[in-house]
């Protein structure tokens, strides 16, 4: 196969979920059954079409497809063109991948709907997962604006899905006004963008460059980080987020932590990397600035939560900071351990959710102060949610180990104080996931439970799945490195060659990948890594033992569960963004 | 002209986010990003705006012109009022889900104010 045809593929890998997205409905009108099997054969479908040009483009060349076959006339090219460089690549195939695992693990958690509701959830997620799959791999940013306004809608529905549920309705109407104002955020950042350049495909705009100058440019990107950092859950746009993890059901709490977050940093890295890595306005230091903040007071919310999911909510806002923390820093090594973590940070958190779902379906109970004991009653879920919390709390020889080192080692010499951030952020998160995991299988639990629902298999195979992925980006790190987050590191370092592919579409060989070497034994990050088990560890014991903290308390007040507050949040969040934009 | 456009497109925005932030109706909420949402319209369709420039129609010209002569004249710039059409449709589709969930809202708490819809908070 040439490569045009292997690009000619791209499109294609999300033209197939959205027919199986609109097939879902009519499939249910025969059986519930045929629709999630239908799904599961469009979903592994399009994970197959993904992986066709995987050796390609791993193996070092950009592939890139004008939809329409359109060439650029005098550099201007407005037709969409979709490119798989390895870092956009890596993102499609963890979705079309993990989406195929989620759809299994919901046939057994919610295959009791009835089949309209089950065809209206199948519809959705596919199409969820179509727009996640496009936003990678598109190369247009008003195309980019369209899959986050789908994937927006469909997150709504899913939010909402159980409209009998209060809890659902209230998180589906706060997600509804966080979400459209981000979406009004990136609709005019695009506006500006192309009113100041005349471009949408990012190898033009790319081209064109930034103009410091130019006041509409640097609030086009204020704008632009703003309003995807609210999909990626930052703080202080994150008011959205737990409370949708909350009420959704546990395989949608997954499909949104593990995938649908990554759609912001997606656009993000696309926007400060790819297309303006070289600016001259300080767009990194946002990041890092928004990354630490939202690292630091996620994990501290995830401590002191009482309901498992919100729990795991809040510690997404604190992976996402980290990964806003490695995408500002800006360097190889820290940009191969930021693709890593977002691949390895789907794989664990989908396994907790998943986890967290199941406890709530076998008992019936979600408070932590509720639960207990579980170890014993079902030790499969108790194995699978501690390998879970070993992987996040980079336990060696789980995947956390090895993304985080690579985090870890490029802070520890460029930049202390972030390193620090990090670590403690690393601490607390440690400590809220070992309070969680102590609460609910390890802690004597007074009286027996007074039913204990049964187990099933798809979602047994789908924690096995999950639990084997996250023990095999760990045992392997030298294989992930070389062959595909160093060079989706050097796709992101080196634009060049990507704003080609994206502007003249066809075949383009990639930037050279650099070399990254990640020492697995070495003292400093096994150091680093047994402190800060150990320190949360002793943070978890201080924690149960004593009542709330005026800091935790004030870090709850704060989070008034009012749609108002959160809109109010969001918007002076974005205001500063820009004024900081506009004068440093 | 146009200026005046940028200011009424600003004063909506600014309207349609005061709406959101001090409002505690739900449906007065709904109204103010409705609100923020046309501002955008406006702002959108201003910026597509040249002077003496005619729509970018270049079907069936008018006698005295060609379709190419129309193509190299001045129009309005086609690509910002097809933002503008996407974003009407988008907001639509947005405005009519947000009802909904609005309607289930006041049928399970018998209110609107989002004062009584905060069940989930710290």
């Amino acid at each position: 196969v040439t490569d045009a045809g292997l690009a000619s593929v791209l499109p294609l890998a999300v033209v197939v979920p959205v027919v199986g997205a609109v097939a879902s409905p009519l499939l249910a009108r025969v059986s519930g059954r045929l629709t999630l099997a239908a799904s599961l054969v469009a979903m592994t479908a399009t994970t197959v079409l993904l992986a066709l040009p995987a050796r390609t483009v791993y193996g070092g060349t950009l592939l890139g497809h004008v939809v329409g076959g359109g060439r650029p006339r005098h550099g201007a090219l407005l037709q969409i063109s979709f490119t798989a460089d390895p870092f956009g690549l890596t993102v499609a195939i963890l979705t079309a991948g993990l989406g195929t695992i989620l759809l299994l693990a919901t046939l057994s958690e919610l295959g009791g709907l009835g089949r309209g509701e089950l065809g209206g959830y199948a519809c959705l997620v596919q199409l969820l997962l179509a727009a996640l799959i496009g936003s990678a791999l598109t190369s247009d940013l008003f195309n980019l604006f369209v899959w986050f306004e789908v994937a927006a809608l469909a997150s709504y529905g899913l939010t909402g899905f159980f409209l009998d549920r209060p809890p659902a309705v209230e998180a589906a109407f706060k997600v509804l006004v966080l979400t459209t104002m981000a979406g009004f955020a990136v609709f005019l950042g695009v506006a500006f963008l192309y009113g100041g350049h005349g471009a949408l495909n990012f190898g033009q705009l790319h081209e064109s460059g930034l103009d410091a100058a130019r006041t509409s440019d640097s609030v086009a990107l204020g704008l632009l980080i703003c309003g995807f950092g609210t999909k990626a859950g930052w703080v202080p746009f994150h008011g959205w987020l737990a409370d949708a993890h909350t009420a959704a059901p546990g395989p949608v709490s997954a499909l949104f932590s593990g995938l649908m977050v990554n759609v912001g940093v997606v656009a993000v890295a696309r926007l400060t990397l790819q297309v303006y890595g070289s600016a001259s306005i300080p767009l990194h230091d946002v990041l890092l600035v928004l990354g630490a903040t939202s690292a630091l007071l996620g994990a501290w919310l995830a401590l002191g939560q009482d309901d498992l999911k919100r729990l795991l909510a809040y510690d997404t806002v604190s992976q996402m900071g980290i990964l806003a923390i490695g995408l500002g820093t800006a360097t190889a090594p820290a940009l191969a351990g930021t693709t890593y973590h977002l691949v390895n940070h789907a794989l664990f958190k989908s396994l907790l959710f998943l986890c967290a779902g199941s406890i709530v379906h076998v008992t019936g109970l979600t408070r932590l102060s509720d639960l207990g004991g579980l170890a014993r009653q079902r030790p499969e879920l108790a194995g699978a949610f501690v390998v879970g919390v070993l992987a996040i709390a980079g336990v060696p020889p789980l995947n956390g180990y090895a993304s985080l080192g690579l985090i870890h080692d490029e802070l520890r010499t460029g930049r202390p104080a972030l390193f620090v951030v990090v670590l403690v952020a690393q601490v607390v998160t440690v400590a809220a996931l070992s309070r969680a995991a102590y609460l609910v299988f390890f802690r004597r639990r007074p009286e027996a439970y007074e039913r204990l629902a049964g187990r099933r298999p798809g979602m047994l195979a789908a924690l096995l799945l999950l639990s084997g992925g996250c023990v095999a980006f760990g045992i392997l790190p030298g294989l992930v490195l070389d062959h595909v987050v160093s060079p989706a590191a050097a796709a992101l370092m080196h634009p060049q060659q990507y704003a080609v592919t994206a502007l003249q579409g066809g075949a383009h060989a990639a930037p050279a990948s650099i070399p990254i070497s990640f020492d697995y034994l070495s003292v400093a990050e096994l150091f680093t890594t047994l402190g800060t088990v150990l320190a949360g560890l002793a943070l978890a014991w201080w924690y149960v033992r004593r009542p709330e903290p005026l800091l935790m308390r004030v870090a709850r007040a704060v989070h008034t569960g009012s749609v108002n507050d959160y809109a109010g949040y969001a918007v002076l969040g974005t205001v500063v963004t820009v004024t900081a934009l506009l004068l440093l | 002209v146009i200026v005046g456009n940028y200011l009424a497109a600003a004063a909506l925005f600014l309207l349609g986010l005061f709406t959101v932030l001090s409002r505690r109706n739900l449906v007065k909420i709904v109204m103010g990003l409705s609100l923020m949402e046309s501002s955008t319209y406006l702002l959108l369709i201003s910026m597509a705006y040249r002077r003496g420039s005619t729509a970018p129609v270049l079907l069936s010209p008018p006698s005295g012109s060609t379709e190419q002569s129309l193509a190299r004249g001045n129009v309005a710039d086609p690509v910002l009022q097809n933002f503008c059409l996407t974003a009407i449709v988008i907001g639509v589709a947005v405005t009519a889900v947000f009802l909904s969930v609005v309607v289930r809202v006041a049928q399970h708490q018998r209110s609107t104010d989002s004062d009584q819809v905060r069940g989930m908070r710290g």
